[in-house]
């Protein structure tokens, strides 16, 4: 398979991937013209939306790739590393920002039924009808509201390497929301390379993010058509502080091709999303594990 | 959709242990190929001054008290395969083949000493000649110092010295220090380099002074010269 074939490819898998992982692989060095490169499968248990109290399970793709020339593809981002010190890693990103329905964030099974909101109730086949009574009574907040469309942001990252294995992290991406005018920024702390026995390693990370006002208000503000046809309260979110996370990522290899990689994230909302009607829960909990195959 | 969920991740959980047999009949313990040639190869491609420095991967037994005599290196993949000996701080130079990068080889030890883990040493240049001139030591300490710097923002900041470390059973004072007071040193144990377990080495300790300029000759070749850093 040749670099083009295999860049085409995981690049369409990461546009399938739910593993919503903006992380930036370290660029070491490696021989010209060569790769480095993960693919796998797995299951993720997460909130069914940032703030959801209901949980949902689905399976995770797990891809990341690097190459020589510096292009990277790790989850649903994709970048290039322009720096030739090992301190200092920057360059473009793009990154695929998931969207969100009545079913929740992604493009789960659940994402099917386009519902309309109460008002729309009595013109509704009854199939749908009888969906919409039944997500309403138990409480779904999403339903009533508009469905936002998956987006291909594009950006920068910047990190640092203040240790050697311990290094500064940040991305700002712009495009996300029906709008594509969401902004996020992003900074964060990872200690990589733990390995507390042999053939496990761990890397512990912290992360805050912001968001513009756009952002916000799309995914956790209600305007006035939306308070409506939804029945959550108006709320205007604003421009800030989204969410804090922590996170340790687990690999445990059993050959140089074989791999389990589990994750455990923490996420707490911030600012304006923290009082938004959609957030049940202030703090999120997502856990995966997958087997992966490097080649 | 969730009992097909638990049914991979069951699927998952099991075919993990599965695979672990697989390594275990290669031969014993392993480390990733590719991961260690990602490691050295940062050395290769450093574009400062380096003509006084050499670059060797170590062996790092996590079970201390491993005996290096006959110890060998192996590189195991499906195309690639080689073995490289062992010095005695457990350190070999490293073959950067592209076939065995793209085979994700294996590098296992000849016997077996248990789990392992492999990093790059960078140590200076020796001399056949077991004559050494201050300057070119301090020269090379100073290009170990600038490779230092190229790889972590905070570290050291000056060379203070070099030491020399020598196989044991050697002589007391193995290196001669020529003009300026013109007397032998004498070693003192210590580890080959920071990090390491075996505090048993015969080492020396040279401390530069000033501009002053001195011959250093030593007895055997030692092991290894490292740079010291204040």
């Amino acid at each position: 398979m040749n670099k083009l074939t295999a860049v085409a490819m995981l690049s369409f898998l990461a546009l399938l991937s739910q593993a919503a992982s903006a992380q930036t692989p370290v660029p070491d060095p490696m021989p010209d013209g060569s790769g480095d490169m993960y693919a796998g499968l797995g299951v993720l248990s997460a909130p069914r939306y940032a703030g959801a109290d209901e949980r949902r399970q689905r399976l995770l793709p797990v891809l990341q790739g690097q190459w020589s020339n510096g292009l990277f593809v790790s989850g649903m981002s994709a970048g290039l590393h322009l720096s030739s010190l090992p301190l200092l890693e920057y360059g473009p990103l793009v990154s695929l920002h998931p969207g969100r329905d009545d079913g929740g964030e992604g493009a789960g099974a659940v994402g099917i039924a386009r519902l309309q909101g109460v008002g729309n109730l009595p013109n509704m086949p009854q199939a749908l009808v009888q969906y919409n009574a039944r997500v309403l009574a138990e409480g779904n907040r999403l339903n009533g509201l508009p469905s936002i469309p998956r987006r291909l942001q594009g950006g920068a990252f910047l990190n640092l390497h203040v240790a050697p294995d311990l290094r500064l992290t940040s991305s700002a991406l712009y495009g996300a929301g029906s709008g594509h005018n969401g902004a996020t920024l992003k900074v964060g702390l990872q200690a990589m390379a733990l390995a507390p026995a042999p053939h496990h390693t761990v890397t512990l990370e912290a992360e805050l993010a912001l968001a513009n006002r756009q952002y916000n208000q799309e995914f956790f503000g209600i305007d006035n058509d939306q308070s409506l046809r939804s029945g959550n309260p108006l709320y205007a979110a604003h421009g800030g502080w989204r969410d804090a996370r922590l996170g340790a990522r687990w690999h445990w290899t059993f050959t140089p091709s074989w791999m389990l990689v589990s994750s455990f994230d923490v996420t707490r909302q911030l600012g304006s999303t923290r009082t938004s009607p959609l957030v049940e829960r202030t703090t999120g909990v997502s856990v995966s594990t997958a087997l992966a195959f490097r080649f | 959709m969730r009992l097909p969920i638990l049914s991979i991740t069951f699927a998952i959980l099991a075919l993990a242990p599965a695979l672990r047999p697989a390594m275990a009949e290669a031969g014993g313990d392993w480390v990733s190929y590719r991961d260690a040639y990602r490691a050295m190869v940062v050395f290769e491609k450093y574009g400062g001054a380096k003509s006084l420095l050499q670059q060797h991967l170590q062996v790092l037994p996590r079970v201390p008290g491993v005996d290096a005599v006959g110890l060998q290196l192996v590189v195991l993949g499906k195309t690639s395969q080689g073995r490289f000996p062992l010095d005695a701080t457990l350190r070999t130079l490293f073959p950067l083949a592209r076939a065995a990068y793209d085979d994700n080889a294996e590098l296992q030890l000849s016997r077996p000493v248990g789990p392992f883990t492999v990093r790059p040493q960078i140590s200076i240049a020796l001399r056949p000649d077991n004559s050494y001139d201050s300057e070119d030591l301090r020269q090379g300490c100073e290009q170990a110092l600038g490779y230092a710097r190229h790889l972590a923002l905070f570290g050291a900041r000056r060379c203070a010295g070099v030491r020399f470390v020598f196989a044991k059973g050697g002589p007391a004072a193995p290196v001669t220090l020529h003009g300026g007071t013109g007397t032998p040193l004498a070693a003192v144990p210590g580890v080959p380099f920071a990090g390491d377990r075996d505090a048993g080495f015969p080492v020396v300790t040279y401390r530069f002074a000033g501009a002053e300029r001195v011959q250093l000759d030593t007895a055997t070749m030692p092991l290894a010269i490292t740079p010291l850093f204040n």
